[in-house]
């Protein structure tokens, strides 16, 4: 509800960068590029959005990229070394993610360990998890075979909207892949959970005053979890579609994911200070931080100067984030 | 009136006892309120009030003891289970969500719900809307709670607990951040709850409004009930010495007897034509050596600002400030140090001390450049200087080692003050001193600023409370809207003087 309002700066300034790149970068506008932006940066867009839930309630949750190795190897063992159908193997990985997120929760409810120090060592107990279960590794042969599960390979599909249309002879429009829809269809129904529900109701009590929300009756455990739990699921639906895509897993999958998908958080406007922010912004965060990024690889920009723009960009709107935190103090009561 | 043959108690506790560790907060203490009665809970701080507070809110399960609400025992420990029973709290600090609306802050936790956990906010706009018509209150439902000013706030936080339909409303320290007409206005919002049959536990350090709004009182000391009686038949003199025993009284009254109006010295600090652009202007003070200036007026006339700027930690647009004849710029509280200048902040949590860090090293703060020897501290010269402060502010359990998060409100208060005192500044700057502080040690504190005060130090203290404005106070200022409107010798005020003049100015 808060955020409603500064949802519009941002898709302004989404449109600003877009217009920039589109004028500056030959073939920046063009159909192949804009369907690389959708099928690159859905997975991005998906981590982001879970990433807010955590966020939302001060916390963090850095194993997201570990995750997604995980349910990658996961899909990779059942479907190659023990033939279990696909249809089969969907539900699985995305429980098996919800678990690793809620086991987070657990980790930052219970034991009380700080959300930062809790999944950075799930972080790395994930990521040690994936070089114990990898199927490349058990079954050296099979890392050559590509998954061929309808069930899975069907997940990287393209709708082609133009021919659906039938204006395919008058304008070139990207296809649709499918993990933009599911995108869409993820945005909408946890902006739906954030903004109508109890529980989201409660999760921002809980971001924002803590003892508050306790002493209002508020489950704060159970929100937690489910916070975090959210988070994982989001990895483990980000890891399906990448798993579809490259046809296999690998233990490197999903490295360094975590820091991309924070940065789209908050660039999205969800307030590293808790109980500030949408499901909707972080999902255009990711797309603007692709707008760039792929509008300067095709400046001819080198992918180094990227990485080093990726850390200007979360500083930036870090600071942004600060800056507003302690204008809302001074201006704060006083008397 | 309820007929006296249903007059069954709407809370009841027993026997509730709460020990942590070695300390007994809270001895074999016994609680009864009747539908329709107003109790006060008084007591000095670290008397076990809050800690009975948060046993019948559910915030923390007692070691020992029983609770019925409405003849029924309950569950203790669980939040939820006291806001279902009906029992609602107003807390002193804010309990809100800042994000979300006004409308979702009344409802927070209990939301009403249609199918699939979606929030029906239809019902609970209509709802909100009749409780606003009910008790006369307006205020807009959308906006994010986080942008209301303080005063706004906590008619939401009553709003929330008049949501409850509560059976029982806590109340901790309702007043302490408003206004005078703002208190008139939530009194009367408890006559009408006491109307209602609502029965309600208000603890106040404010034997005015205790005496005012309140038929009955529990007199808390060190976690026993050492009274409890009719609100008509006890003295405000006796209701003080059961608060904090005897011996103190009698101290208090003999301190504030002996005091002698003085307006002695040369100009320590004067400022002229301060101000930051939209906030405070045109801002002069002269402040002497050895004297003692209140400046009050309604919250949001900028008085913690103004002080703020002059420590250096908000920057001035205009002015000028000089310190005994010459003139400073002061830029941050560094300097502000440097010159002589000492700031006791309003949130002694947030901005005063190191609670976890050690009385001793609370004390020795500001002034640790005293105790350096070489590149180490001198440890024994910092504990023997910490030990004598202790015993000259009668800083209570007496241990320099003690973790300052530890000790009482009022404790931690005069440690704070004692981290100036012992860097002996000439200009002392005091942002509500004792806010959230009982009676005992305001009257030590008073002590210790009179004292200093009569050592030649120059006090500015910032204060809403009338009374203690006139208790320390030698001249009083009056604020209001960003500029200083008046000042007057104390000897020439009055309590209903000053609070017509603050009424005017504003």
């Amino acid at each position: 509800m808060a955020g409603r309002y500064s949802i519009l700066p941002l898709v302004g300034f989404f449109i600003l960068v877009f217009a920039f790149f589109s004028f500056t970068a030959t073939r920046f506008a063009s159909a192949t590029n804009i369907e690389n932006l959708l099928s690159g940066f859905s997975f991005v867009a998906m981590l982001a959005v879970g990433q807010a839930f955590p966020i939302l309630l001060r916390g963090i949750d850095l194993s997201v990229g570990a995750i997604v190795a995980v349910v990658g190897m996961i899909v990779f063992d059942l479907s190659l070394i023990f033939g279990v159908p696909g249809w089969l193997i969907l539900p699985v990985a995305l429980l098996a993610g919800a678990a690793a997120g809620a086991l987070n929760g657990v980790l930052v409810v219970y034991v009380r360990l700080q959300p930062f120090i809790a999944t950075l060592a799930t972080l790395a107990a994930y990521r040690g998890l994936v070089y114990s279960i990898s199927g490349r590794q058990l079954v050296p042969e099979l890392s050559t075979t590509p998954l061929r599960d309808p069930w899975i390979i069907g997940l990287e599909t393209y709708f082609d909207v133009g021919r659906f249309l039938g204006i395919s002879s008058i304008v070139k429009l990207p296809w649709i892949p499918l993990s933009f829809v599911a995108l869409l269809a993820l945005v909408a129904v946890l902006q739906l959970v954030l903004s109508a529900t109890r529980f989201g109701r409660d999760l921002f009590a809980v971001g924002g005053n803590l003892e508050g929300a306790r002493l209002a009756g508020i489950n704060v455990a159970r929100v937690t979890v489910a916070a975090y739990a959210i988070s994982g699921a989001c990895a483990a639906l980000a890891a399906l579609f990448l798993v579809a895509r490259l046809t296999t897993a690998t233990e490197a999958l999903g490295i360094g994911a975590e820091l991309t998908a924070i940065a789209a958080a908050v660039v999205g406007g969800v307030s590293l200070q808790g109980g500030v922010g949408t499901v909707v912004g972080p999902a255009i965060g990711a797309f603007l931080l692709g707008v760039i990024l792929l509008g300067l690889t095709l400046l001819g920009v080198s992918q180094f100067v990227q990485q080093i723009m990726t850390g200007v960009i979360l500083l930036a709107a870090i600071s942004y984030d600060r800056l507003l935190a302690l204008r809302v103090r001074r201006a704060g009561p006083s008397l | 009136m309820i007929p006296a043959a249903i007059r069954e108690p709407v809370i009841v506790g027993r026997g509730l006892t709460q020990v942590y560790g070695a300390a007994t907060v809270l001895d074999d203490v016994d609680i009864r309120i009747d539908p329709g009665e107003v109790r006060a809970l008084i007591g000095s701080n670290g008397a076990g009030k809050s800690t009975l507070v948060k046993i019948l809110t559910g915030a923390v399960r007692p070691t020992a003891g029983t609770v019925e609400v409405v003849g029924q025992q309950v569950h203790l420990g669980s939040p939820s289970e006291m806001i279902g029973r009906g029992v609602a709290c107003i807390y002193q600090h804010s309990n809100l969500a800042p994000a979300l609306s006004v409308l979702d802050n009344i409802f927070l936790g209990r939301n009403p719900t249609r199918r699939l956990g979606l929030v029906d906010r239809p019902r609970q706009r209509r709802e909100a809307q009749a409780l606003l018509a009910r008790h006369g209150i307006q205020i807009d439902l959308d906006v994010p709670a986080g942008s209301l000013p303080a005063v706004k706030q906590k008619e939401v936080e009553i709003l929330k607990a008049l949501a409850l339909d509560a059976k029982v409303l806590l109340m901790d320290e309702p007043t302490g951040w408003l206004a005078s007409a703002d208190v008139a206005n939530l009194h009367a919002t408890i006559r009408k709850l006491k109307g209602q049959g609502v029965g309600i536990l208000y603890i106040s350090h404010m034997l005015d409004e205790v005496f005012a709004i309140c038929d009955t009182m529990t007199i808390l000391r060190d976690g026993r009930v050492v009274a409890e009686n009719a609100v008509a038949d006890i003295s405000r003199a006796r209701a003080i010495e059961l608060m904090i025993g005897r011996q103190l009284a009698a101290q208090t009254k003999e301190a504030s007897e002996a005091r002698v109006s003085r307006m002695t010295g040369s100009v320590r600090l004067k400022a002229r034509g301060l101000a930051r652009n939209g906030v405070f202007s045109g801002v002069d003070i002269d402040l002497n050596a050895g004297e003692i200036l209140c400046i009050t007026g309604l919250i949001g006339s900028k008085r913690t600002e103004l002080v703020r700027a002059i420590f250096g930690c908000e920057s001035l647009d205009a002015g000028s400030i000089e310190i005994d004849g010459a003139p400073i710029a002061v830029k941050s509280p560094s300097e502000a140090i440097a010159a002589g200048i000492g700031l006791v902040p309003e949130d002694r949590h947030r901005d005063g001390l190191m609670l976890g860090l050690s009385v001793s090293e609370n004390l020795m703060m500001a002034t640790l450049g005293r105790f350096r020897r070489g590149l180490l501290l001198d440890r024994g010269g910092m504990a023997t200087a910490a030990r004598r402060l202790i015993a000259s502010l009668n800083v209570k359990p007496a241990s320099e080692t003690r973790q300052v998060r530890l000790l009482s409100g009022g404790n931690q208060q005069k440690v704070l003050l004692g981290k100036w005192l012992d860097g002996r500044p000439g200009i002392l700057m005091l942002d509500e001193p004792t806010v959230g502080v009982d009676v005992g040690a305001k009257a030590e504190i008073y002590d210790i600023l009179r004292a200093a005060r009569d050592e030649g130090a120059a006090i500015l203290v910032v204060s809403s409370d009338i009374e203690e404005v006139l208790a320390i106070g030698d001249r009083v200022g009056v604020m209001s809207a960003g500029r200083l409107v008046s000042v007057h010798p104390a000897k020439a005020l009055t309590a209903s003087s000053l609070v017509t003049m603050i009424g005017e100015a504003a």
